[in-house]
């Protein structure tokens, strides 16, 4: 991490060759992430440049594959975001910090000490065995959260893993795998918690949040919540049982993929791509039909984009899989199918609503031709119909109950 | 029913068009939805997917005006009757439906040999007829939880919360569907088991004695 004094951010953006004009720029396409004009692009950057050495933050892995690592780090290129994110003290960064062992562990336990830093958090929390699923030297992954979740000021839940459970929550979930907010709730720590969707999450949607915490730390950091343009989400946390409510940057979640996509007047024109390798696909039509989950998702990455804004899923020719949704690998697997299967059992395995929706509908038909030949057979079906009944079943038993006769 | 007439009182004109509307929407509904569902051919989703608004608009008007109607138009009170009195009475469970209904099940499963007295429509049909409200705006609710213009408000995005997302909304509101198909098979046969004169009056308007 680099450890100029504050101030001096520019000669940093200047050593990675980033202009004080390309900040600004970043600093007003993150502005509009926050929902911010762009006239709030100066305040950002004088707020990215007051925070630097300022502001403390720990970076935490969970129950993860270090994928959101991997998406923020791309040390061998360097941009306005990590430069950004290498202002902010981060006191711990397991993955990427030279510190190891008992240095490590004394830096966060110094930062929670201290108090008023920003916890990013990547991975599931992986309650199984009481905790023992995850095992950090000795000390319960969800001891360490709780200890480092308590004292922070504000937690990002940086990737689906830490909004739900991601990938490790899907079923069967042996370890027992839960989403920050989710494991917060059990055990009443009330640290404001922003999440971060898709796996992995986008390095912008990080830096948005961190300069806007930078914002409003400089205040009063307890205002974060109030003062960040939120949308909630709520779910059901099949280990807990409790129903979970997940505050998301509205930015983020606000509209579908498929709202977004540059594939939609292929979709409208009913352009499909039927199968991968065909001429359609490499004209660029919709991969709806092979399973795009483009309009369940709620996630901005048509317009964020990925790997510096190059490219996304979609626009790379790969149907979106979802992965900015909750509940994501269940909800949406088959990836390559429309719609996801449900999981019915062990005997009948997964089964797509279709072929379920087919045996219904033949067995209604089947039946009611059945039926009919059955009417037929019993001679109802003739020009005076069957006989009707005098009286009602219900009244000729009373009557007999009554008068006694048979 | 075989064996009584069917005169024009069954069905006023009003509800021989309310009755067209549905069965028009629905087909486009169903076609429109399954094409929506799994584009089976090239370059109709545009037009699929308005075709399937249109006719969800309309169907959902139809559907209030039928509703609204029944408390002021007047129909037959029984079958092969001219006596007739307020739509919603004969819609509605009657006396002459009481201690019916699994007797009705017990006729239509052979358990018993004679048809049972019902009221203009059965307990059977009574039980479809007025389900069919609710589930129909409850597909519309579905329809619309996944529907752009609306997904998000709170009404709908709380109920696609509900279910666990909007996949599992999509894959609801397709079963859903599929209910409405199954009914209307069964509609469609057990009004004409008998003879056609029910799908007469119904479509054409036209009376006939038995
Ligand atoms: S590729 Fe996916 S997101 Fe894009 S228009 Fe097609 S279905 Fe929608
Ligand atoms: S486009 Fe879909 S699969 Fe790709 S990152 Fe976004 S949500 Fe995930």
């Amino acid at each position: 991490m680099a450890q100029e004094a504050h101030g001096a951010i520019y000669d940093l953006l200047a050593v990675r060759g980033v202009s004080r004009r390309d900040f600004l720029k970043y600093c007003s396409y993150v502005a509009a992430m926050l929902g911010l004009s762009e006239a709030a692009a100066p305040q950002i950057a004088a707020a990215v440049e007051k925070g630097a050495k300022l502001k403390p933050a720990l970076w935490i892995n969970g129950g993860s594959c270090t994928g959101c690592t991997e998406s923020m780090a791309q040390v061998d290129s360097p941009d306005v975001a990590t430069v950004v994110l290498e202002i902010l003290s981060i006191n711990a960064f397991e993955t990427i910090m030279a510190a190891a062992g008992h240095d490590a562990e004394k830096n966060i336990a110094d930062t929670v000490a201290a108090g008023g830093y920003l916890l990013i958090y990547e991975g599931s929390v992986m309650t199984g065995e009481d905790g023992n699923t995850l095992l950090v030297n000795g000390h319960k992954g969800t001891d360490i959260l709780e200890e480092v979740a308590a004292g922070a000021d504000a937690i990002l839940a940086v990737g689906a893993c830490a909004v739900d459970g991601g990938w490790v929550y899907a079923h069967p979930n042996p370890a027992k795998a839960i989403g920050v907010q989710s494991f917060l709730d059990t055990v009443n720590i009330k640290t404001p918690v922003v999440n971060l969707p898709c796996c992995p999450t986008s390095p912008e949607w990080i830096v948005a949040m961190v300069v806007q915490w930078l914002l409003v730390a400089e205040d009063d950091p307890a205002t974060f919540l109030a003062k960040t343009k939120l949308r909630t989400r709520t779910y059901r946390d099949t280990v807990t049982g409790r129903d979970v409510t997940l505050n998301y940057p509205e930015y983020v979640i606000g509209s579908t993929i498929h709202d977004n996509c540059p594939r939609r007047g292929h979709f409208e024109n009913g352009h499909f791509v039927t199968e991968f390798g065909s001429e359609e696909e490499a004209k660029g039509y919709c991969l709806y039909k092979v399973g795009c989950k483009g309009p369940q998702t709620f996630t901005q990455c048509p317009i964020t984009r990925w790997n510096r804004s190059v490219s996304w899923c979609v626009q790379s020719g790969a149907p979106c899989i979802g992965c900015g949704g909750l509940n994501w690998v269940d909800n949406n697997t088959p990836f390559f199918k429309r719609l996801s299967s449900m999981q019915m059992g062990d005997t009948l395995g997964n089964v797509q609503p279709g072929s379920v929706a087919a045996v219904v509908g033949g067995v209604a038909a089947a039946a009611l031709v059945a039926h009919g030949l059955g009417m037929k057979a019993a001679g109802r079906i003739g020009p005076d119909g069957p006989p009707v009944e005098t009286a009602k079943a219900y009244d000729r038993k009373r009557m007999a109950k009554k008068g006694g006769d048979k | 029913m075989a064996g009584s007439a069917h005169y024009r009182e069954a069905h006023p004109l009003v509800f021989v068009i309310t009755h067209w509307i549905n069965l028009i929407c629905m087909i486009m509904l169903a076609f429109s939805g399954f094409y929506i569902h799994y584009p089976f051919f090239d370059g109709f989703m545009g037009v699929a997917r308005g075709m399937h608004f249109v006719a969800m608009y309309v169907i959902l008007i139809n559907l209030t005006f039928r509703i609204i109607a029944a408390f002021f138009v007047k129909t037959a009170v029984d079958l092969g009757s001219r006596e007739v009195d307020t739509d919603i009475k004969n819609w509605l469970p009657q006396e002459k439906n009481r201690h019916q209904f699994f007797e009705t099940v017990k006729y239509y499963l052979f358990l018993r040999k004679e048809a049972v007295i019902s009221a203009k429509y059965g307990s059977l049909q009574k039980i479809a007829y007025l389900a069919t409200v609710p589930l129909t705006y409850l597909m519309a609710y579905t329809g619309f939880a996944i529907y752009g213009p609306t997904m998000n408000w709170g009404f709908f995005a709380g109920g696609v919360d509900m279910v666990g997302g909007p996949m599992n909304m999509r894959i609801i509101h397709y079963f859903m569907m599929w209910v409405f198909i199954v009914f209307t098979m069964i509609h469609a046969y057990l009004a004409n088991v008998y003879n056609f004169s029910p799908s007469k009056i119904i479509f054409a308007w036209k009376e006939t004695e038995h």
